[in-house]
């Protein structure tokens, strides 16, 4: 008898079972856990003392915590949220605070009520990881968290003494699992609207290419192997070394430090890429990984139909917010522009500091007079580098002052920044206008979806001179010193000791995996293909789409009506299941065989009566349909055998069973072939 | 226990009564307008498959809570511009529409059938046996089963097929005892939606008055020569033995003997004849229900030291006899009494 009594009325004597309350618990550290990394050290402290006190206090060691505990943890909570928000309120603030209200929640639960307060917000704790990380394996991993948080609520609706998690997470798959038809199209066709309000956005430290760049920084990106950006290009691939992915411009220098200095006046993009000279354009789709900054990446001289990005005068392209998640945006580059505006005034911005660097201030001044031209001054210090200079992953320190200097007449060894600065010092110290441009150069091509990876480690600084008719030129240092850098990637430029201050992983990536290439391209298409279709599927994606579906922009009927299609398919699908499903068929191997005999008879024209043993529905069969006799007499010998003497006659003979079985086989293939009477 | 030819007789009686007394007995009231519509909707019968006909469903308060956060969900992902958010949102969504045909099949298909009910007096709880049954196929549970106002009972069926459960409803007055219409209704699987249904069993139960113990009437003289019986049963003397017939007192059985040698005998005791008491109606104090509580008083303890006694009440006469029925008789006259019958 499963039937107790309980005072249910308003839930007043509601104790949440055991087990629910071990899963809920199991639940809250699988939903935090990758919030760890946006957490202070003090709120992990607050939660992991909640865990512990809650522990206790279900294992029945400890009571449930006093007030001024609980009012201690509240201002050590508001405290620690304090010091990490740093008086600010942001996405993270606003995180920590969920996941503190989660841990202080949990150490009082003891209601149905507060167990469906922890719920709720651990669904919510769920959907807000996705502000931090967008990736596959983060939505795999926070779908099994529904399914933990689903089936704890499978759990509160059950008597307590029947219980049974493992019962109530397979349920919360299978519910989840028939929700997925109506999300799918809920997903495709629900109309993508645009934000209502501004939000704070999570200030993650911005990675990549940022607005100021030290020599030496470019070095640290080579160590990572993270994605940038991922191009799918419409036409052909162009070669690596004609990949210069435009980022940022950087106009002043100082104290070590190369920044933008001012981006110069807004200009409109037709006055900055004549729509007369667009010609040869080379259009592509760029699915930017999020940076938390704002800059974009393209190759030279990108125009862009969207609002929200900004094509700056210096040529390169600017969201209008920072990336705080996928963006993907459709560029079409001519590279055949002249880039004539953005020249700076006489006076160069950012002048150089008179006293900065005397020894290559003096240099340039002399060397350039002896050259003449700025071509021939160029083509100069390019000859110097390539002469005395090397290529390395881990150049010298250099000093906060005169780091030039330093560079130029000392180390002589360095990383692409380190040239690239070096050559626009120069350029400009000399009298002529240069600036420095960081960005990426190369990318690697997945043979399986065809489109370009471009990592961190393709991080790369050049330099750009101001040529009279021509307009902004590139010139890259780097080329000089390091040519296959440029043309192989950064593989093929690395020493033997540059690669030993690589994590194995890096290397591994740079040197490929041998065997497992084809495994890795895959990997990555799995992940090009989820970042367009699901991360990046917006607003524009899926009116393109639909267009596509529908032939024409669908009406809002038409949307109403898939939705409506999508819903009826997952109800369907559950009905199906819930009320469709056979009894299912006894596991007994010998049994199945029977029933199956009994049906293959019954479509022969013999109906097994309810009264009737099995050895008399064989003999009758038998007899109705003429089987033979020597085998009708085996089954039922068996059948007896099995069904009065089982235990002994595997014993005595353990074959006899699997016999049995090869015999009722064939004695139905009989059946079915007589024909019916 | 009335037989069941008093039963059917009583049958129409009784929807009348349930009307005037019986219904508003409950807390929850189901009257008006709502009863006669749910009586239309789901007739009165003593058995009942739950089927899209008569089970409601509808979102609980905790799915007002599930609402909102579907809805900061939504907000969160519009202005984030966050697939994945959007995501969950609409996981979510879906899977609150799916839940309510898994709810909805909790109930469904379950057959419920009202087996008895124990008779019990005025401020008893009154017990009910209910038979809950269910097609083969999934397991059933988290369904709660009571009458409006009472302690409900958990039935869950994981691999039977069946369950029997006790109810229990407090009677207010004499009489049959209908408590309403039975409530059975489940949260289950994620309690964001209760499934539930009224249903009528024609469920009775014969409610008898609440007994008040005041000392036996005096005999009455003059009625005593009117079978001068004597009464085996209610004496302790003992006088001899004999051998066991149906129908006498099983206390009075030789156990002992029947150990060692199988045979029934019984020990017969002889002593104080009891008189044979009459109960009479005028002869108990108050007004008419006070009256009655005394009468059932006596009979309870005329019952319990197996006396002889005969009932007489304005318009009814129980001639003197002994044993359960006899008593169940007297006290099923009692509890109707006055009843239009």
């Amino acid at each position: 008898m499963a039937a107790g009594a309980t005072k249910t009325l308003g839930g007043i004597e509601y104790q949440i079972p055991r087990n629910v309350l071990a899963l809920l618990m199991l639940a809250q550290v699988v939903v935090v856990l990758p919030h760890i990394a946006q957490l202070s050290f003090w709120i992990v402290g607050v939660c992991l003392f909640c865990g512990y006190w809650r522990a206790m206090v279900y294992q029945g060691r400890w009571a449930y915590p006093p007030g001024w505990v609980k009012a201690l943890l509240v201002i050590a909570a508001i405290i620690s949220v304090a010091m990490n928000g740093k008086g600010a309120f942001s996405v993270e603030t606003a995180s920590s605070l969920l996941v503190l209200a989660f841990a202080l929640k949990l150490i009082e639960m003891k209601t149905r009520r507060d167990a469906y307060v922890v719920i709720f917000l651990s669904y919510f704790v769920i959907a807000t990881e996705f502000l931090f990380s967008q990736s596959m394996g983060i939505a795999v991993y926070e779908v099994l968290a529904c399914v933990m948080v689903t089936g704890a609520m499978v759990g509160l609706n059950q008597l307590q003494t029947n219980v049974r998690p493992a019962a109530s997470l397979r349920l919360a798959g299978a519910l989840l699992a028939q929700a997925l038809p109506l999300t799918l199209v809920l997903f495709l066709f629900f109309p993508r609207i645009a934000p209502l309000w501004n939000v704070p956005l999570p200030a993650g430290a911005s990675s990549g290419i940022t607005d100021r760049v030290t020599p030496g920084d470019i070095a640290n990106l080579a160590q990572s192997d993270e994605i940038a950006f991922r191009v799918v290009f419409e036409g052909e691939v162009p070669p690596p070394e004609d990949m210069y992915w435009r980022g940022v411009v950087y106009n002043e220098f100082s104290a070590g430090t190369w920044s933008e200095g001012q981006p110069g006046r807004r200009s409109r993009a037709a006055d900055l890429v004549p729509v007369a000279e667009r010609v040869n354009g080379l259009s592509y789709r760029v699915l930017q990984e999020p940076t938390f900054a704002s800059y974009l990446f393209a190759l030279a001289t990108p125009v862009v139909a969207s609002d929200e990005i900004e094509l700056r005068p210096n040529y390169t392209l600017l969201a209008d917010k920072p990336l705080m998640s996928l963006l993907h945006y459709e560029v079409t580059s001519y590279p055949d522009v002249r880039r004539e505006i953005g020249r700076a005034a006489p006076r160069l911005p950012g002048s150089l500091p008179e006293l900065d660097n005397p020894r290559v201030h003096e240099w340039a001044q002399r060397v350039s007079k002896e050259e003449g031209s700025p071509e021939r001054f160029a083509e100069r210090i390019l000859a110097e580098i390539r002469s005395r200079f090397v290529y390395t992953l881990q150049p010298p320190r250099l000093p906060r002052n005169n780091s030039i200097d330093a560079f130029w007449f000392d180390t002589s060894t360095g990383f692409c920044s380190h040239f690239a600065g070096a050559f626009v010092y120069m350029m400009r110290a000399a009298g002529y206008e240069a600036r420095m441009v960081g960005g990426y150069q190369g990318g690697e091509q997945n043979p399986i979806t065809g489109h370009v990876v471009v990592r961190q480690y393709d991080a790369h600084a050049w330099a750009e001179v101001w040529t009279q008719g021509v307009g902004w030129v590139r010139v890259d240092p780097t080329a000089a010193v390091a040519p296959e850098r440029i043309v192989r990637g950064l593989n093929a430029a690395l020493s033997e000791e540059d690669r030993s201050s690589l994590s194995a992983f890096t290397n591994a990536r740079l040197e490929g995996y041998g065997g497992i290439d084809d495994l890795l391209y895959m990997f990555d298409s799995v992940q090009h293909r989820w970042n367009m279709w699901v991360v990046g599927y917006d607003a524009n994606l899926q009116s393109e789409y639909l267009q596509e579906l529908f032939g024409k922009r669908p009406s809002a009927v038409q949307i109403g009506v898939a939705i409506l299609v999508g819903g009826f398919i997952s109800l369907g699908i559950a009905t199906l299941v819930l009320f469709l499903r056979r009894p299912r068929a006894s596991s007994d191997p010998l049994v199945n065989a029977f029933l199956r005999f009994s049906k293959t008879a019954e479509k022969r024209g013999v109906v097994r009566e309810s009264w009737e043993s099995p050895m008399a529905f064989v003999r009758r069969v038998s007899l109705h349909h003429k089987l033979p006799s020597a085998e009708v007499d085996e089954v039922i010998a068996g059948l007896e055998e099995q069904l009065y003497a089982a235990g002994e006659a595997s014993a005595a003979a353990p074959g006899r069973r699997s016999s049995l079985l090869r015999a009722l086989r064939r004695l139905r293939l009989r059946t079915s072939l007589r024909a019916s009477m | 226990m009335s037989s069941s030819a008093e039963r059917v007789q009583a049958a129409p009686v009784n929807r009348s009564t349930k009307k005037s007394s019986g219904r508003t007995g409950s807390g929850l009231g189901i009257g008006g307008q709502f009863g006669s519509w749910l009586d239309r909707r789901i007739p009165p019968q003593s058995r009942v498959l739950l089927t899209q006909r008569n089970i409601f469903i509808f979102p609980t308060r905790t799915a007002i809570a599930y609402g909102v956060l579907l809805l900061l969900l939504l907000l969160g992902a519009i202005n984030y511009q966050n697939s994945l958010i959007y995501g969950v949102a609409f996981l979510l969504g879906s899977l609150f529409l799916v839940t309510i045909l898994h709810t909805f099949r909790n109930l469904s298909g379950l057959t419920l059938e009202l087996l008895d009910a124990r008779p019990g007096f005025v401020g008893d709880d009154i017990e009910f046996n209910l038979r809950i049954s269910r097609e083969p196929g999934k397991a059933r549970h988290g369904i709660q089963v009571g009458w409006p106002g009472a302690i409900k009972q958990w039935v869950e069926m994981q691999s039977q097929d069946a369950v029997a459960v006790k109810l229990f409803s407090t009677a207010a007055t004499r009489g049959w005892y209908n408590p309403g219409r039975l409530l059975i209704e489940s949260r289950y699987p994620l309690g964001l939606l209760r499934a539930w249904t009224w249903v009528d069993l024609n469920a009775r139960a014969l409610v008898y008055p609440a007994p008040e113990f005041t000392p036996l009437p005096d005999p009455v003289q003059g009625q005593r020569d009117d079978g001068e019986l004597v009464d085996r049963q209610g004496s302790d003397d003992f006088s001899s033995l004999r051998d066991y017939q149906p129908g006498d007192p099983v206390k009075h059985i030789l156990w002992r003997r029947y150990a060692r040698s199988d045979d029934l005998v019984l020990k017969e005791y002889s002593g104080f004849v009891e008189p044979r008491a009459w109960f009479d109606f005028e002869r108990a104090q108050g007004d008419v229900e006070q009256r009655l509580s005394i009468l059932t008083g006596w009979v309870l303890h005329a019952k319990q030291r197996e006396q002889e006694f005969g009932l007489r009440l304005p318009g009814r006469i129980i001639e003197p006899s002994v044993g359960e029925a006899h008593a169940a008789n007297a006290l099923e006259a009692l509890a109707l009494f006055g009843m239009s019958e």
